[in-house]
């Protein structure tokens, strides 16, 4: 069964062999060179519609190769037409039959590459088998979330985190303190406040040192 | 051409020009057809989308899972039950209800294993008929279509002059199919037997059924006929035909090497078809999805009515 969505009518190749005609047979002949050639490299590029319709003819060559082995005779008939070089009969059913057998998806895929310009605006493809040795085209996500660095920096973060709340909760207590002490006595007033000016103070000359470092960051 | 041009037009925006009626008044209609169904991919989207307020709740019948050798027996034996192969003309819906339909058939009435080439006897309910039913004897040369349209066509001679009947399949005023006798020929199709002398497709009315064993290959009959003379319905000699001898009887040796000729045009012969792997793909269902309705299939048949 081919997994991907088939065009109802074949696509008609125009001059796909030069100086040989553009009919049927021609097509079919140009279809053998490019699945010989997929199923030797794994990964080929040509123009878009005629790497889509190889790669139909590939597909439907290895599910036969899966559906009935290689002890059945119109099946070897057809690799032994498909593919022009002999050697890869024995790759089809060796190597790319027991790779595909258990795959609920299509066993090749196809990336538009971009159109060339200045150009006839013809989009080229890239047409390959899964499963190839090659590096992925689309670059798959890597999984950075276990790596020792991300794990310390998400400790490090939920340290943080909680030593701010312990810090909170404490600081609400105090002023809760405070209200009440307020309530109580009021001669404490004017420490409290020369407190808070002095706290102010700090965080000025922080924030000014900070700034300072910056500048010589800067001037280093 | 201007009646093309606005074809194509109307094809490419069908609100702003007005259809053209005079010419390819078939061509517009398909067109129109297609504008105005919903395709099946889309639907099936609805029916199955979480977003649905009612889904479609879909029965999992659990059926013994066939193999591929179980499959091809039964596309031998039970062809009527894929559906046609043409993504034009498919609809998985109605194709469901016609299978509901012909296995109801099949309960209430035994319709036996044949194939093209078995000799069958078909007694039809017919109220103008003196007995009120009609039996008609012959050889079965054609089966088509699918589903609940399935048809086969019986061949006998009556009178020195052929005669052809086509019945269908699952036609309520069926009263009985009797298998005579159950063998295949080398052909699919023995069309070609109307062009054949008469005693080849001639059974008499009162032939006797034989014994047919259950689980026993069914034999080939591998007789050859010879065609009559020129002019035929079809070009047999074009055809690649088993079981017909070669045709010997051309009117001139120039006419027999003409027809030689053009058998081995490559428009005529086209060698490339037989190695189009996609195009023997779409011609059959596939055999994921014909598991699936032979498997059906096989779990209703303990309910069949058997004689």
């Amino acid at each position: 069964m081919i997994r991907f969505p088939l065009k109802s009518k074949p696509r008609k190749f125009k001059y796909v062999l030069t100086g040989c005609g553009s009919g049927p047979q021609e097509r079919v002949d140009f279809l053998k060179k490019m699945v010989t050639s997929l199923i030797r490299h794994e990964r080929i590029e040509g123009r878009a519609d005629k790497m889509h319709e190889t790669r139909a003819y590939a597909e439907q060559l290895i599910n036969l190769a899966i559906q009935h082995g290689d002890r059945h005779e119109p099946t070897m008939k057809m690799a032994d037409e498909w593919l022009l070089e002999k050697d890869l009969v024995h790759k089809l059913f060796k190597v790319l039959a027991p790779r595909y057998q258990q795959y609920a998806t299509a066993f090749t895929s196809v990336h538009l590459l971009p159109a060339e310009y200045p150009g006839q605006g013809r989009f080229k493809a890239v047409l390959e088998l899964k499963g190839n040795p090659y590096p992925d085209i689309i670059p798959r996500e890597r999984e950075t979330r276990y790596l020792l660095t991300n794990i310390l920096l998400s400790a490090a973060g939920r340290d943080f985190y909680a030593e701010q709340n312990r810090l909170q909760e404490l600081n609400t207590k105090s002023e809760t303190v405070v209200k009440d002490s307020q309530e109580v006595n009021t001669s404490y007033e004017n420490n409290v406040s020369e407190i808070s000016i002095k706290d102010n103070v700090k965080v000025a000359s922080s924030t000014d040192n900070f700034k300072e470092s910056d500048q010589t960051s800067v001037s280093k | 051409m201007p009646t093309m041009s606005g074809l194509y037009l109307f094809k490419q925006c069908p609100r702003l020009v007005p259809p053209v009626i005079d010419a390819a008044k078939c061509n517009i209609q398909l067109i129109s057809r297609s504008l105005y169904t919903v395709p099946n991919e889309t639907l099936e989207k609805q029916r199955t989308s979480p977003l649905n307020r009612n889904p479609e709740l879909r029965k999992q019948s659990k059926h013994r899972v066939l193999n591929s050798k179980e499959v091809s027996e039964f596309r031998d034996r039970l062809p009527e039950f894929l559906p046609n192969p043409n993504p034009e003309h498919r609809d998985r819906i109605s194709e469901i209800l016609e299978r509901q339909d012909m296995v109801n058939r099949r309960r209430n009435i035994d319709i036996p294993e044949f194939y093209v080439g078995s000799i069958l006897a078909v007694t039809i309910a017919d109220k103008y008929a003196p007995g009120k039913d009609g039996r008609f004897v012959g050889i079965c040369i054609h089966r088509e279509e699918h589903g609940l349209r399935h048809k086969f066509i019986l061949r006998n001679v009556i009178d020195k002059q052929g005669v052809e009947i086509m019945y269908e399949m699952y036609n309520p005023l069926i009263l009985k199919i009797e298998v005579l006798k159950q063998e295949k020929r080398l052909d699919d199709s023995l069309l070609y037997l109307r062009d054949c002398p008469l005693e080849y497709s001639y059974i008499p009315q009162d032939l006797k059924g034989q014994m047919i064993h259950k689980g026993v290959q069914v034999p080939v009959n591998k007789t050859k006929v010879p065609l009559g003379p020129r002019p035929w319905s079809q070009r047999w000699d074009r055809f690649d035909l088993k079981g017909v001898e070669e045709f010997t009887d051309w009117r001139s040796e120039k006419a027999r090497i003409r027809a030689l000729e053009s058998r081995q045009h490559p428009q005529v012969a086209k060698p490339w078809e037989k190695v189009d792997l996609i195009k023997h793909y779409k011609e059959n269902i596939n055999p994921v999805e014909a598991e699936e309705i032979y498997g059906e299939v096989d779990k209703d048949s303990k309910n069949w009515k058997n004689d």
